[in-house]
């Protein structure tokens, strides 16, 4: 397992105008490895994400990615870095086409360059979208747009990608061969952090895993240990 | 025989004027579609491309078509900074605020006509301006001819622009999603930006064409910005097919309305339909 810390989030404190969403959040990512952040609707997982993306800039404490203070840093900026969001229900442009989509993707000025190669990956982990190519996104089923919205993704040339609410109103098959894609995407490189309501796929696919409650990581730690946490099995297998 | 050639002609020029129309309504379109602005300043903005083709033509003898290639540019830059500097602070603070702003500079671009180019009516004329071709038994001016043409030319070009470039992809995008194109790496505030520049130098096309074909004063802005406004209803905002669409029927609408009900009502046809279409498709033909 590769150690180096590519991502730190120190102590950060989040408002939405005068209302505290996190508290004194700190997580880490390293290299090469599945992150998983578990916490039910509302936690502060979303708000977590969108602090790193640079969406909302914290009040407190730092964001350091690949030992750069990026807290300050705007959002077209950090996309740039290698940070990609997938986010919650893929939020594709529904109006533009399955390619349309896919080279929006590669907006950013270092992606650019590499998006025929990074294009061609694309298709090779999701062949259906090469297949749907010229269709609008709206008329994806659920499990294409989320393939798509991975994808997409995948053309911002990533470091890290956040999946947010990955698998959430997909079927078991869908979401299988996406976590396959997943340990696909990791083989080549690219690290990963699973956002989730589903506390038993998350302990599963992760190597190590954050648990939030109320705007607070209230738990923290390998997948293997954290299975077997008295605190967790209460909370979320309710046994 | 007579009747039926006059009505020919009638349809024709209605629809050559459509083309005409869908150009005045396009800048107002993308200006809604990305920003979600009702730009009330846009009729106003492509006076002042008639007015400067006017000055340039008045003072250096430049023919307004080939002055073009100053009043777009000129437009592309007013436009630039306006969403940057004026219109982007401006939706910080609410929406009500930009619409206000527009409000204002549609005040102070018409006072400015008046002061520096009189109250009085104008017209781009030139050599071509008056002439006429024949098709058949139909004779028709040629700015119309023109008007149509480059209407369509613009149209295909924006459509390659919006889908084959980045910058253009990036318009569609934030138009349909702000958020998601923030997590692309968009920047929303400078591609807005763009996109009125954009909208604006169509406007100065727009202008160009408008002066060329009819008389002008510094109240007509309003008048072209009801006639885009109807187009805009009856194509749907954001669509180019729709807008095409929606200028053909207000110019025929128009032509065919002055033919049958006289030139005082010529414009009456054209806003019950636009009424009509409100209250039964509010998205317009072609709305999303």
């Amino acid at each position: 397992m590769p150690e180096e810390e590519l991502l730190r989030v120190s102590n950060i404190d989040v408002f939405y105008g005068g209302l505290q969403a996190l508290w004194d959040v700190s997580l880490i990512v390293r290299s090469g490895e599945i992150v998983a952040i578990i916490g039910a609707n509302g936690a502060g997982k979303s708000t977590l994400l969108n602090a790193i993306s640079g969406i909302i800039h914290p009040k407190k404490g730092s964001i350091e990615f690949d030992g750069q203070n990026i807290r300050a840093l705007e959002h077209f900026e950090i996309v740039g870095l290698g940070i990609c969001q997938v986010p919650e229900a893929g939020r594709l442009f529904p109006l533009m086409t399955v390619s349309e989509n896919l080279d929006i993707g590669s907006y950013n000025r270092n992606a650019r360059s590499k998006r025929h190669q990074n294009l061609l990956k694309v298709y090779e982990h999701f062949p259906i979208l090469q297949a749907r190519k010229n269709q609008l996104a709206k008329t994806l089923s659920g499990g294409e747009r989320q393939m798509l919205a991975i994808g997409r993704g995948l053309m911002s040339n990533p470091r890290v990608m956040f999946f947010d609410e990955m698998s959430l109103g997909l079927s078991p098959i869908v979401i299988n061969e996406l976590y396959r894609v997943l340990r696909e995407i990791r083989k080549r490189g690219i690290t990963a952090a699973i956002v989730e309501q589903n506390v038993r796929r998350s302990l599963k696919e992760g190597d190590r895993a954050y648990i939030m409650e109320a705007g607070r990581i209230v738990l923290s730690g390998d997948t293997a240990d954290l299975r077997d946490e008295d605190k967790i099995r209460k909370a979320y297998f309710g046994s | 025989m007579n009747i039926l050639a006059d009505l020919a002609s009638t349809i024709t020029m209605g629809i050559m004027l459509g083309g005409l129309y869908a150009l005045v309504a396009l800048g107002l379109s993308i200006v809604f579609g990305v920003m979600r602005l009702i730009n009330v300043a846009h009729g106003d903005l492509l006076l002042l491309a008639s007015y400067l083709a006017l000055t340039l033509m008045t003072y250096l003898g430049l023919d307004p078509i080939i002055g073009l290639v100053i009043v777009i540019p000129a437009l592309f830059f007013i436009g630039f900074v306006v969403q940057k500097y004026l219109l982007n602070r401006a939706f910080t603070i609410s929406m009500e605020a930009p619409l206000i702003i527009a409000f204002g500079i549609s005040i102070v671009l018409q006072n400015v006509f008046q002061i520096l180019w009189s109250p009085l009516s104008r017209g781009l004329t030139t050599s071509y301006t008056l002439k006429s071709f024949s098709i058949g038994a139909l004779n028709l001016p040629l700015v119309y001819l023109l008007d149509f043409f480059v209407g369509v030319i613009v149209m295909i070009f924006l459509h390659q622009f919006l889908h084959r470039t980045y910058l253009g992809k990036a318009i569609n995008a934030a138009s349909q999603d702000r958020r998601a194109a923030h997590l692309m790496g968009i920047n929303t505030k400078q591609v807005y930006a763009f996109a009125f520049a954009i909208a604006m130098a169509i406007a100065a096309i727009a202008g160009v064409f408008v002066g060329l074909t009819f008389p002008f004063t510094p109240q007509s802005g309003v008048s072209f910005l009801i006639i885009a406004f109807g187009v805009v209803v009856l194509g749907g905002l954001g669509s180019i097919a729709g807008t095409f669409v929606g200028g053909l029927v207000m110019g025929l609408a128009q032509t065919l309305g002055g033919y049958f009900l006289g030139t005082n009502a010529q414009m009456l046809i054209a806003y019950l339909i636009v009424i009509v279409l409100l209250a039964t498709r509010p998205q317009g033909l072609f709305g999303r």
